[in-house]
């Protein structure tokens, strides 16, 4: 009731409410291609999110094959000079055992955070679904120029 | 496509990633937000950048937009937070040239108007802050209620009418315009 009242006052204008109003009042702007530059602009900069991550990856695997294949061969060199019981020693579980729980933690995390991500834009639609109820059940009181 | 509601083509745009669903917001919209930027800048070619970097930062904002008030309005209070970054970096870059000794050509102005014709609006304008002028623009040429302009704003509506109200004074004591009604 009392939200109706305040809509009526605001839609009773006065003389001088009137003449503002003319005096804002302008002719609408043609597009001209201005909503087509915003879409390419768009368009553009979702590609460009799209390449980032796997050129990145190609980048950073061409600058880190050459030290990898390096590391990979001292490994392999140093292999074949320590001895035999050093060797068998390393292949024991236990010194891996904190890698694969790094790992674990890791994967968990990196899942956590995808789905975090998923759910923020559910989440907007649920509301967007929501409010689009509430405004089928509640008349709207929006009247062009309420004041 | 056309045919559809603002609140479908956001859930479009959202849902999606739909950029012709957020196009087809962009053409319905784009005077009104270029309109604004325009009457609040004064500035064809600024206000058309800012009107760009607004739209932007819709597309980026969009799952933000609750869905309850109008889109319009959704969209005035970014263009509005658009405008108000912008002159607070412009303002920095000024104070930058200052201290190296550079002296801007428009500095003290608050509001200057670039084009050469001086329009009626343009000397109401003139006589309000940033502030005043945001909020009458809101009112009188885009037709929004106290309540859009108050979640536009992030003020109260009572904030809001005051500064309605006080804009109005201000207009009435530099300018009689009931005179603007006959001539």
């Amino acid at each position: 009731m009392t939200s109706k009242i305040i809509n009526m006052a605001e839609k009773i204008k006065d003389a001088e409410d009137r003449i503002l109003e003319s005096m804002f009042d302008s002719a609408p702007i043609a597009d001209d291609g201005f909503s087509a530059k915003i879409v390419g602009k768009i368009r553009r900069r979702l590609w460009l999110r799209r390449l980032a991550l796997p050129v990145a990856a190609l980048i950073g695997g061409a600058i880190a094959i050459k030290p990898l294949a390096g590391l990979v061969t001292a490994a392999v060199r140093l292999s074949s000079l320590l001895p035999q019981e050093l060797l068998t020693a390393t292949t024991s579980p236990l010194p891996q055992a904190p890698m694969i729980v790094l790992g674990a933690m890791l994967l968990a995390a990196c899942l956590l955070g995808l789905r975090a991500l998923d759910d923020s834009r559910w989440t907007a639609l649920r509301r967007l679904e929501r409010a689009r109820h509430y405004r089928r059940d509640v008349p709207c009181q929006r009247t062009g120029s309420a004041r | 496509m056309k045919n559809a509601e603002d609140h479908q083509l956001v859930a479009r745009a959202l849902s999606a990633q739909d950029t012709a669903a957020f196009g087809e917001l962009v053409r319905r919209h784009q005077s009104q937000v270029r309109n604004f930027l325009r009457k609040l800048t004064r500035d064809v070619a600024e206000a058309d950048d800012l009107s760009q970097d607004c739209f932007m930062h819709a597309w980026d904002k969009l799952q933000t937009f609750s869905g309850r008030g109008s889109f319009i309005g959704w969209l005035l209070k970014v263009a509005y937070t658009t405008f108000l970054q912008s002159k607070r970096k412009s303002k920095r870059y000024s104070e930058i040239l200052e201290q190296v000794g550079h002296k801007m050509e428009t500095e003290g102005q608050s509001y200057s108007v670039q084009s050469d014709e001086v329009t009626d609006l343009d000397k109401l304008l003139a006589v309000l802050d940033d502030e005043e002028r945001a909020i009458m623009i809101m009112s009188y040429a885009c037709g929004l209620s106290h309540r859009e302009i108050s979640d536009a704003t992030s003020m109260p509506v009572g904030t809001v009418k005051s500064v309605i109200f006080r804009g109005k004074q201000k207009i009435r004591t530099s300018f009689d315009i009931k005179d603007h009604q006959h001539g």
